[in-house]
């Protein structure tokens, strides 16, 4: 079907998307080649092409990661952030859930107007109250713990809409039908709701995700003690520390985003969603 | 006082100037099979709902074997519902679907599986077993739902519109198999349709409403021979009464083209003296087309061009325009006619119906 | 009785969000308003006093938060339009490419999920000056260039790390925006001759007019509230020419502890972020109508 001018138009478009692509690409190209190489060879293959290219496996391959797995506490940063992770999202689906749910399926008194708010706190700057928040948490005592971590940042306003917007379309009939099965609205929540928007609740969780692991702000000051912080700001300490070669930054900013790329590659169809989600939120 | 009786029940909405149902009383006795019937927005489905629970009732008392149910929460009424959607759980199994509620009512684990694979089996869902809805075609989900409401023994059957997203032949087959399973199970049903041919095929009784009034109760026959008013008459029975403006004098009676019919003796006795403008209405079955009855009722044979003609077999539709109206004539495959051609027919006289102009009642 | 029941199970289900939004985002912002009108200093709270508004007088008087607004306004008239555009462009470019769709989504999607402190750190590395741009830049006989240690340079050279990062999550907002678009609208137009350029103006852009406002408003949020990559690169350096409206809260709260002062300028930034959504609203309330009346049809 396709003319000759067309298959030409098209050659060309992809020639030139590679290439932007490329372009788009060489610094975490660069990043993961390089993170294999010692500092003398980072430099020496800054003039070529083998700046892109990794060293060919041997001895001395992972060195830059040994360094930072073993001689460092970055392990242990990881093993934090996960478990911070796991706990923002356990807490997040069911405090944001069930709010969400409320306002889309509950006549409680003020439910527009609350639903409304919700949707002005979506706009609200988070960077303006995280002072007040750690004045806070300080107060409570609850600097390096993990409450005062986790504690602020489980309501989401915008999980809440997100929540809401799916279970508004929830059949209610399905509901009534419980109803004579005998389930109450508890169970009926976390056996018939969460289930039935799998969809939904996977975005929320791998965007939470996202938050607790790339976060930077807040757990840079709730977190001083070495034994508490995030992989974000124990990188810092690392990167921020003279002894630590270029290479081994570049292998413990790979590292720290291997997860993400993992996460990304599991659940790209979610996290595509909700983005796009946010761009018809106002729709 | 009967298995479920319903006093006075009226349904309005918070913010509505009007009632969705007024005055809704009837009476049910174990083991029937009631339809309610009536065109969309009559209040129907609100009623079946209020029976369930999921509307609060306005004012007025529901009884369920002798127990007044207003207050009671939806799954203390002993009910099981079929809904038009179906309903299902969409992320259970069939057999999970049909188990969920006897598992949260705590029924014993073997008693569970007894009951499920018989309604399983009853209703030949074997195969689909552990198949989730989505797998499922629209006849089979309707079955879950319905093995759903019957595993749970439950006193009273509701069932909202549950045929109505089936295609016209599985309808058909359905209607068959709800009306065996009535059979078989004897338990008291209540079924919201709005389809009169539904309602008529697989009702004990028929309740007709409009605009949340009910215009009759009765059984299939009656409502199709003694309809209570217009509205009845005009809904139920395919295709529609033919309803035509007339004045009667005497014996004579005048359709608005000037056409004139002779009625009987016991007709203008029926009327017992009404005289006037009124409304007739005669179904189309009650149109003759063959010479024994147009040798019957010779003195009173009218004619008519015929416009269009619907053919299905073993009967025809033939619409003409006759008395200023519409009207449409039920023949037998022997008096079957092209358009364009002129037919002779009469009017079966004991088979007219009377209404009045104002009120719509019907006057015998 | 019902009534009554759906509003306990109604607060039941909405109580927790409830209790910690009122302690952790209600109550904050109202302390922050009233704050701002104080000069309460966090180590000596009991010697607070009312203060009127001279937190505003003296923040839009003070030179390092004009120096940073100044800045912030900079980083937005760069990082907006080509952000916007560039997603905008991207995603069309997308679109139209029939093979290799996939790759090219994912590879201008990867910088997004990257973080803020990584992408920092590895930029930091590559604007570094024997760095690998400064190496290629040398093989077009471009000098070595300070990048973010030049105080010229420091603000350009992040605000475009910012939109290589952040561009690929406008172009899935676009690409979700293109896929909407009804199919039959291009096939009508086939029909009626209508030229490649003539159907992007007369077709996409008319649809996608409201994700564009929405994608604007939102960069520019976005541009506005920077932080995190100046305070890891840069340190708001070389000699301030970096430093954001953000980024002196943050610092007057928890370095300096003036939460009196940190509260007035969380204020105006708050105002001048409400002013912009609404106004985005504004300009999308078509849109929105047009919504309802879908719904109320629908229903």
């Amino acid at each position: 079907m396709k003319t000759k001018k067309q298959k030409i138009a098209n050659g060309i478009l992809v020639a030139v998307m590679l290439v932007l692509s490329l372009f788009f690409l060489f610094p975490v190209i660069w990043m993961i080649a390089n993170s294999f190489k010692p500092d003398a060879a980072i430099t020496a293959d800054m003039n070529s092409v083998s700046a892109f290219i990794p060293p060919a496996p041997g001895k001395g391959f992972f060195d830059n990661y040994k360094e930072i797995l073993f001689n460092t506490r970055f392990l242990r940063f990881m093993a934090n952030t996960l478990f911070y992770a796991a706990i923002m999202i356990v807490a997040g689906v069911i405090v944001n859930g069930l709010a969400g749910y409320a306002l889309a399926k509950i006549k409680f008194p003020f439910r527009e107007r609350w639903l409304a708010i919700i949707m002005m706190l979506m706009i609200i700057p988070t960077e303006t109250i995280i002072t007040i928040n750690f004045m806070f948490v300080s107060k409570m005592g609850l600097l390096n713990t993990v409450f005062g971590y986790v504690l602020p940042m489980i309501v989401n306003p915008f999980n809440i809409f997100l929540f809401r917007q799916v279970f508004v379309s929830l059949p209610d009939d399905v509901w009534e039908a419980a109803q004579l099965d005998h389930c109450n609205p508890v169970k009926y929540f976390f056996t018939m709701v969460l289930p039935m928007s799998k969809t939904v609740v996977a975005t929320v969780s791998v965007f939470t995700f996202l938050n607790v692991w790339n976060d930077y702000l807040w757990p840079s000051l709730v977190f001083t003690s070495s034994d508490l912080l995030t992989a974000q700001i124990g990188l810092n300490s690392i990167t921020s520390n003279d002894n630590t070669t270029m290479g081994q930054t570049l292998a413990v900013i790979t590292l720290i985003t291997i997860p993400v790329i993992i996460i990304y590659a599991l659940f790209s169809k979610q996290i595509v969603e909700g983005v796009v989600s946010t761009g018809s939120k106002e729709g | 006082m009967s298995f479920i009786e319903m006093k006075n029940i009226c349904k309005k909405y918070a913010g509505a100037d009007k009632n969705s149902v007024t005055d809704f009383s009837l009476s049910v006795e174990e083991g029937e099979f009631i339809a309610f019937v009536g065109p969309s927005g009559c209040g129907k489905s609100t009623t079946l709902r209020m029976i369930a629970g999921f509307e609060e009732i306005t004012s007025g008392d529901f009884y369920i074997d002798g127990k007044r149910m207003n207050a009671v929460l939806p799954r203390d009424r002993g009910i099981s519902m079929v809904f038009q959607n179906y309903a299902l759980y969409p992320h259970m199994t069939v057999e999970k679907n049909i188990s969920y509620g006897l598992k949260n009512m705590k029924v014993p684990a073997a008693e569970i599986k007894k009951k499920v694979d018989w309604a399983i089996d009853i209703l030949g869902l074997s195969e689909y077993r552990y198949r989730k809805p989505k797998n499922l075609s629209g006849g089979q989900r309707q079955r879950v739902a319905l093995g759903r409401a019957i595993v749970k023994d439950q006193k009273l059957f509701l069932m909202d519109e549950p045929l109505s997203n089936l295609d016209a032949k599985l309808r058909v087959s359905m209607r068959s198999e709800i009306s065996k399973l009535h059979r078989q199970l004897g338990s008291t049903t209540i079924y919201v349709t709005h389809d009169q041919v539904e309602a008529m095929t697989m009702a004990d009784r028929i309740v007709i409403m409009k605009d949340g009034v009910i215009q009759q109760v009765g059984k299939p026959m009656d409502l199709y021979e003694h309809p209570a008013n217009k509205f009845v008459a005009g809904f139920i029975g395919s295709p529609q009464m033919n309803f035509y403006e007339v004045k009667v004098a005497g014996n004579t009676m005048t359709f608005s083209d000037g056409s004139k019919m002779q009625l009987p003796e016991s007709v203008v006795t029926s009327l017992n003296g009404r005289q006037g403008t009124l409304v007739l209405g005669i179904r189309g079955e009650d149109i003759k087309l063959d010479p024994q009855n147009l040798d019957l009722y010779k003195d009173n044979i009218m004619s008519a061009t015929v416009d269009s003609v619907e053919v299905m077999g073993n009967e025809n539709n033939l619409y003409f325009n006759f008395g200023g109206t519409a009207s449409v004539a039920r023949v037998s495959k022997y008096e079957i006619s092209k358009p364009g051609d002129t037919i002779d027919f009469a009017f079966v006289p004991s088979r007219m119906h009377f209404f009045d102009t104002q009120t719509e009642e019907s006057l015998f | 009785m019902k009534k009554k029941s759906n509003s306990i199970l109604g607060m039941a289900f909405f109580g927790p969000a409830l209790v910690l939004m009122t302690v952790f985002l209600f109550i904050p912002m109202i302390l922050t308003l009233i704050y701002s009108f104080t000069d309460y200093f966090a180590l000596n709270p009991k010697l607070t006093h009312f203060v009127g508004l001279e937190n505003f007088s003296t923040i839009f008087k003070d030179d390092l938060f004009t120096t940073a607004f100044g800045n912030t306004v900079k980083f937005v008239l760069i990082i907006v339009p080509l952000q916007t555009l560039g997603a905008l462009g991207l995603a069309l470019l997308i679109n139209k490419v029939t093979v290799c769709k996939k790759y090219f989504k994912v590879a201008f999607f990867i910088p997004v999920v990257m973080s803020l402190a990584v992408v920092s750190n590895l930029w930091m590395q590559i604007y570094s000056p024997e760095g690998i741009l400064n190496t290629i830049l040398s093989h077009f006989g471009i000098d070595a260039q300070p990048f973010i240690y030049g105080a010229n340079q420091a603000l350009p050279s992040i605000a475009l790390m910012s939109v290589w990062q952040g561009v690929g999550y406008q172009m899935i907002i676009f690409l979700g925006g293109l896929q909407a678009i009804n199919p039959a609208l291009y096939e009508a137009a086939e029909m009626d001759h209508a030229s490649g350029w003539s159907k992007f103006k007369n077709i996409t852009l008319p649809e996608l007019k409201p994700l564009c406002v929405f994608v604007f408003i939102t960069v520019t949020i976005g541009a506005f509230r920077m932080i995190v990559q100046p305070m890891v690169m840069t340190g708001g350096g070389p000699s301030h020419s970096t430093y954001t409206i953000v980024y002196d809260i943050y610092e007057t709260g928890t370095v300096n502890w003036e939460i009196g002062l940190a509260s007035a300028m969380a204020i105006v930034f708050t105002v001048f972020v409400v002013i912009l959504t609404m106004i985005q609203t504004f300009l999308t309330k078509d849109k929105e109508e047009k919504h309802e009346n879908k719904k109320a049809k629908n229903r």
